[in-house]
């Protein structure tokens, strides 16, 4: 009966200890990202970058807090630096919001940079508003 | 003494749900007052309170654009409560709103459609959506409401922010106003108001490449400028919809009209944000919040924006 219990102790102590432990690694915590390392084109190389957009922009995604400016969402950023990187243009072509070509464009080297720092933001905007949203509620944290 | 314990924890749970079961809009009474005591403080005198709610204004615009003394129920015109300016356009627009026409069309939309008299037979309900379901656990909005009806009598789906859609909204608001309805939304469980509570995160958070929350323009910014526009405050945000914008009309008239979702949908983007879908349950219970808020306040739709 000892040999039991202490068995069964051994086992909730095993998959408690686990359980906190896959806990810790499948919530990475975005707000210690470091936007400015991790998107620095000239020390890690366009690719490499582009890849990070990429990665993090999923899971911003996913968690529905994507970035979008004048039309055009990051994902299409990341999807036309991507194309025009393997036509071997050094340009990338602005969308309108209709998805449409639109007369502007930016460097490949530019496109990448913003790509990936819209996709780091969201996630560590996400991360701080957590903690911070309360400060702006009139009578909760918002003081007048 | 099993049997015992048993019958004595199911009474304690019974009375605690019974306790509890008027209270589950306690916290949102208490944001909602909080946002009234809040609004009515700032635009008590905007010349008087500078230092507290307008640092940045000039001195034409607080002593000769926002009004002083404003009551509660004017909140619900928006930005033209305030505006000294604005409301000068809004009544010259008022006179002949263009709308007037898309609220006729609403009219026979509803009366040329079975499924949706059957759906809705009373056509005063503006004021009480979104609503909590409780038997789904989910917040029900209007626009969803309509097109679940459409679906289940074999109809096509609406487009759910302009055409047809805030047409016929724009009839219902229209008989909530005549019938002197006020917004009524409920908090009726714990799960409701969890949704409230998400809603309210959503409207409170930073998002977006500007890094803006919703309350950052319509709580702290209300009645501040961004270039020749007044921010509009959040209290009666949602009393008037569907809206007729000028903006959305300019090519055509009937697109002018749009829904709640059209321009929530609108704000996100302008935060740099890819907004969530029209009838996500993340839009549904940011608008549950935010009608919440205008509890009480007259039904005054549908109406007209810049």
């Amino acid at each position: 009966m000892k040999k039991l219990y202490s068995v069964v102790a051994t086992a909730g102590l095993a998959l408690a200890i686990s359980g906190c432990t896959t806990n810790t690694v499948s919530t990475p915590s975005f707000e210690t990202l470091d936007e400015k390392q991790l998107c620095n084109v000239k020390s890690n190389g366009i690719e490499n970058v582009l890849a990070t957009a990429a990665k993090y922009n999923k899971i911003a995604k996913e968690h529905g807090v994507e970035f979008k400016r004048l039309g055009m969402t990051n994902t299409q950023y990341i999807d036309e630096t991507n194309k025009s990187i393997k036509a071997g243009s050094d340009k990338v072509v602005l969308l309108d919001k209709k998805g449409k070509a639109t007369k502007n464009s930016v460097s490949v080297e530019y496109a990448t940079q913003r790509a990936c720092k819209f996709a780091v933001s969201a996630l560590i905007l996400e991360a701080e508003g957590k903690k911070t949203w309360r400060t702006a509620v009139p009578g909760d944290g918002f003081k007048y | 003494m099993l049997l015992n314990i048993v019958k004595s924890t199911a009474l304690v749970a019974l009375a605690s749900c019974i306790l509890n079961a008027g209270e589950f809009n306690a916290q949102a009474e208490k944001d909602r007052i909080a946002l009234i005591e809040y609004t009515v403080a700032k635009f008590k005198d905007a010349e008087k309170n500078r230092d507290n709610f307008f640092p940045y204004s000039t001195d034409d615009e607080l002593k000769n654009n926002i009004k002083k003394d404003i009551k509660v129920e004017e909140f619900a015109m928006g930005n033209y409560a305030f505006s000294i300016q604005g409301q000068f356009s809004y009544n010259e627009i008022k006179d002949m709103p263009p709308y007037e026409e898309l609220v006729e069309q609403g009219e026979e939309l509803y009366n040329d459609n079975k499924a949706i008299q059957a759906c809705f037979p009373d056509t005063t309900i503006a004021g009480d959506y979104p609503y909590f379901d409780q038997k789904r656990n989910e917040v029900i909005s209007l626009t969803g409401a309509i097109n679940e009806c459409l679906v289940n009598a074999g109809q096509e789906k609406w487009n759910e922010k302009k055409g047809k859609m805030p047409i016929l909204q724009a009839y219902f608001a229209a008989q909530s106003t005549e019938a002197e309805k006020k917004v009524n939304i409920t908090i009726p469980t714990a799960e409701a108001a969890a949704a409230y509570e998400r809603g309210k995160e959503y409207y409170y958070t930073q998002r977006g490449y500007l890094k803006l929350s919703c309350a950052t323009c319509h709580v702290q910014g209300a009645g501040k400028r961004v270039r020749n526009e007044s921010l509009s405050q959040f209290l009666g945000q949602t009393t008037h919809f569907p809206v007729y914008r000028l903006k959305w009309g300019k090519d055509k008239v009937a697109n002018g009209l749009g829904t709640l979702e059209r321009r929530m949908e609108g704000c996100i983007k302008d935060q740099g944000q890819v907004p969530p879908k029209t009838n996500s349950k993340q839009m549904k219970e940011l608008l549950y919040f935010m009608a919440y808020m205008s509890n009480g306040m007259n039904v005054d739709g549908p109406d007209v924006r810049k």
